[in-house]
C-alpha cells in the first residue's frame, strides 16, 4: 500500500482546502501554528504508539543483535544469533519445515472451501436463504479461538476423544491414537484440525467480492451460454482476484504466526515434534531468558512475513475491479 | 391482518415455506444440501460440546456422546463458580480498551481526513507502517516495558497496549469513512457558527456510527481471544481474562469433562450474546467491499 492509494479517496474539499490561495502565502510556520489543535488531537494516539508500538519494535530489532539475559548486561554479538540460529539450532530448522506445512494447508484451505461455501450461498435464489446461511456460517466465528482449540483437543484425546470413538464405530479400531501425543501425528493432527476449515469471515470475504460482480456481467454471461462451472472459471474467480489476494496474504500471516494453536495443543511436543519458529521464540524468552536470541527469532518472522506479503502484493496481480 | 376490498393490496411477503417449496423447485436443493452438509461439520463440536457439558462421570464414560438422563445443570453452576471471574476481567480489559480505542482513533482518523495540516501523510504513514509490524517482533520488548514501568500484573498491563495496538487498524478505516462523507454539510454547520468540536462531535460521529460500530466489534473480538500477552504478563488468577483462565481451568479440571466443557459453553456465550444484538454490524463490516486488496 502506497500514500498514494490512501490519499486517493479524499476528493471532498473541507473548508480548510477552500482557503488554499491565502494559505499559499502563509509560511510552513504560519501553517503549523494554524492547525496546532490539529497536533493536539494526534497527541495521544502518537504517545501510546510511541511507546507500546514504536520502542518495542525498534527495540526488538536492536536486540536481536545482543546476548541478552534477563539480569545481565547486554552484549554485542553482531550476526552471532542469526549464524546460532540457521547453522547450530537444529530445532529452528526443524520448527521452519513444519510451519511451511501448517502454512500451506491454511493457504490452501482458505482459498477452496470458503470459497466453494460462498459460491454455494451466492447461488441461492432467495434473500432470506442468504442471509440465514450468512449468519449461520459467521457464529461458529464468534465462539472464542481457545474454546475451539481446547475443543480440538479433545477431539483428537487419545482415551476419551471423538475422533478414535468415531474410527472405532467405522471399524478403523486400529487407526485410534493419542493423535497429538505421538510424534509421528501430532504436527499433522495440529496442521488438519479445524475439519471443514470453513472459516465464516473469510467466507464472507469472498461473498462481498461476488456481490460486487455487477448483475450485467453475470446475465450477459448467462445470454451467452456460460453457466455452472464455466462461469465459476471464466468470471467469478478473474473477478474477485482482489479477495483471494486478500485472503492468502491473511493465511499466510495467520500461518506463520499461528503459532498460539501449537501452543495451546501440544505445547510443541511432544519433544519438538510440533515445534514452530514462534512458539520457539516464546520458549527461548519466557521459558530460558533468552531475550535477544528469541528477539532475532522474532526478527526473522518479521523480515519472513513483511517478505512474502510484498512479493504476493506485487506478483498476484488483479485490476481494477 | 384484514384487506378491504377494492383497495391496493400489499405485496405479499414471502413466508419462510414459501420460500422453501420454491427453493426446491428451482433446482437450488443440491446447495443447501451442500451448504447444510458444511454446517453439520461446523457446528458438530459445539453440539456434542453442549451435550457432554450436562453430564455427570459415569455417564461420560459410558455413553460420552449421545444425551443421557438424567441431566446434570450442576456442572453450569460448578463451571460458573470458577469461569465468572474470568469473564469479567476479559469485559473490563476489552470494554475499558474499546472505548478508549474507539475515542482515541475517531479524534486522530478525523484529523487525517478533515485537515490538510503539514505533515500529515508522514504522520499517516507512521501510523499505517504498524500495520506491517507483527507481534512476534514486538513481544519481548514490550513484556520487558511493562515490567520496567511496573504494570506487570495489573489491569492496566492488558489496557494500554491494547487501546494503543488497536487504534492502528481503526484508523486506517476511519479515515477513509470520515473522507467519503460530504464536505459540504460540514461548511454548512461551518457557516452557522459551529465549532469544530460541535461539528466533529454533532454531525461527523452520528453519521459513522455503524462503522464505529464495526470498528469496536472487531477490537472486542481480537482482544477477547488474545492468549500471548495475558499469558504472559498477567500472573494471579484474580486478574486473568477468559483464554487463560479456561486453559488453566483445562489443565486441571482434565477428565472431569462435564463441568469442563460446561466452561467452555459460558465462556462463549457473552460473544454470542453481543453478536445476537449486532449481528448485522458483522455481517455489514466483514463484507463491505472496503475489505480488499
Amino acid at each position: 500500500m502506497t500514500t498514494e492509494e490512501i490519499r486517493a479517496p479524499a476528493s471532498h474539499a473541507t473548508m480548510a482546502d477552500l482557503r488554499v490561495p491565502r494559505e499559499r502565502e502563509s509560511t510552513l510556520g504560519q501553517r503549523i501554528y494554524r492547525y496546532r489543535f490539529v497536533y493536539l488531537m494526534l497527541v495521544p494516539t502518537f504517545a501510546l504508539l510511541l511507546t507500546f508500538n514504536y520502542y518495542p519494535a525498534f527495540m526488538g530489532l536492536y536486540r536481536a543483535f545482543f546476548q541478552w539475559d534477563i539480569g545481565l548486561q547486554p552484549e554485542f554479538l553482531g550476526l552471532g544469533n542469526f549464524e546460532k540460529l540457521f547453522i547450530r539450532d537444529d530445532v529452528f530448522i526443524k520448527s521452519l519445515r513444519h510451519v511451511s506445512l501448517l502454512t500451506s494447508w491454511r493457504v490452501i484451505s482458505a482459498v477452496t472451501f470458503p470459497f466453494i461455501v460462498a459460491e454455494l450461498i451466492f447461488n441461492l435464489r432467495s434473500h432470506v436463504h442468504k442471509y440465514t446461511y450468512r449468519v449461520l456460517t459467521i457464529l461458529p466465528a464468534v465462539v472464542p479461538g481457545i474454546v475451539n482449540l481446547l475443543l480440538w483437543q479433545f477431539i483428537y484425546d487419545g482415551t476419551h476423544g471423538l475422533l478414535n470413538a468415531f474410527l472405532e464405530s467405522v471399524g478403523l479400531g486400529d487407526w485410534q491414537q493419542p493423535w497429538l501425543g505421538s510424534p509421528k501425528t501430532a504436527l499433522y493432527a495440529v496442521t488438519f484440525m479445524g475439519f471443514p476449515w470453513v472459516g465464516g469471515v473469510t467466507v464472507l470475504i469472498y461473498l462481498a467480492g461476488l456481490q460486487g460482480i455487477s448483475d450485467e456481467v453475470i446475465d450477459s454471461s448467462l445470454v451467452d451460454g456460460c453457466s455452472g462451472l464455466r462461469r465459476l472459471f471464466a468470471i467469478d474467480i478473474p473477478l474477485i482476484l482482489g479477495q483471494f489476494k486478500l485472503i492468502i496474504v491473511l493465511a499466510v500471516i495467520g500461518g506463520l504466526q499461528g503459532w498460539v494453536a501449537v501452543f495451546v495443543m501440544t505445547a510443541g511436543g511432544p519433544g519438538t515434534a510440533s515445534m514452530v519458529p514462534g512458539l520457539w521464540m516464546y520458549n527461548n524468552a519466557f521459558l530460558w531468558n533468552k531475550m535477544g536470541y528469541a528477539s532475532a527469532i522474532g526478527m526473522f518472522l518479521f523480515v519472513l512475513i513483511m517478505g512474502l506479503t510484498i512479493l504476493n502484493v506485487k506478483f498476484v496481480k488483479t485490476g481494477e475491479y | 391482518m384484514t384487506v378491504l376490498e377494492g383497495q391496493p393490496q400489499p405485496i405479499q411477503r414471502m413466508t419462510m415455506g414459501d420460500s422453501w417449496r420454491r427453493a426446491w423447485r428451482t433446482g437450488d436443493w443440491w446447495r443447501h444440501l451442500g451448504l447444510l452438509g458444511f454446517l453439520f461439520f461446523m457446528f458438530l463440536p459445539f453440539i456434542i460440546t453442549i451435550i457432554i457439558s450436562f453430564k455427570d462421570i459415569p455417564q461420560f464414560d459410558h455413553f460420552p456422546f449421545t444425551v443421557t438422563f438424567p441431566l446434570h445443570p450442576e456442572n453450569y453452576s460448578d463451571a460458573w463458580r470458577i469461569v465468572s471471574r474470568y469473564i469479567y476481567n476479559s469485559i473490563i480489559a476489552s470494554g475499558a480498551s474499546v472505548a478508549g480505542m474507539v475515542v482515541l482513533a475517531a479524534i486522530a482518523a478525523w484529523a487525517f481526513a478533515r485537515y490538510p495540516f503539514p505533515g500529515r501523510e508522514i504522520f499517516f504513514f507512521g501510523v499505517l507502517a504498524l500495520l506491517m509490524v507483527p507481534g512476534e517482533l514486538t513481544l519481548i520488548p514490550a513484556f520487558l516495558l511493562v515490567k520496567d514501568l511496573g504494570l506487570l500484573n495489573t489491569r492496566w498491563v492488558l489496557i494500554a497496549p491494547y487501546i494503543a495496538s488497536g487504534q492502528v487498524f481503526a484508523i486506517f478505516i476511519l479515515r477513509q469513512f470520515f473522507e467519503a462523507l460530504p464536505g459540504e454539510m460540514f461548511e454548512a454547520a461551518r457557516i452557522d457558527g459551529a465549532t469544530e468540536l460541535q461539528v466533529f462531535r454533532h454531525i461527523g460521529i452520528p453519521l459513522s456510527q455503524s462503522i464505529l460500530g464495526v470498528v469496536a466489534i472487531m477490537h472486542v473480538l481480537s482482544t477477547w481471544n488474545d492468549v500471548i500477552w495475558p499469558l504472559v504478563t498477567l500472573r494471579s488468577d484474580e486478574l486473568m481474562t477468559l483464554t487463560i483462565g479456561l486453559y488453566a481451568f483445562r489443565t486441571a479440571w482434565y477428565t472431569i469433562w462435564g463441568p469442563l466443557m460446561a466452561g467452555y459453553v459460558i465462556a462463549s456465550i457473552p460473544l454470542i450474546i453481543l453478536f445476537a444484538f449486532t449481528s448485522r454490524l458483522f455481517v455489514e463490516g466483514l463484507s463491505s467491499g472496503a475489505i480488499k486488496m
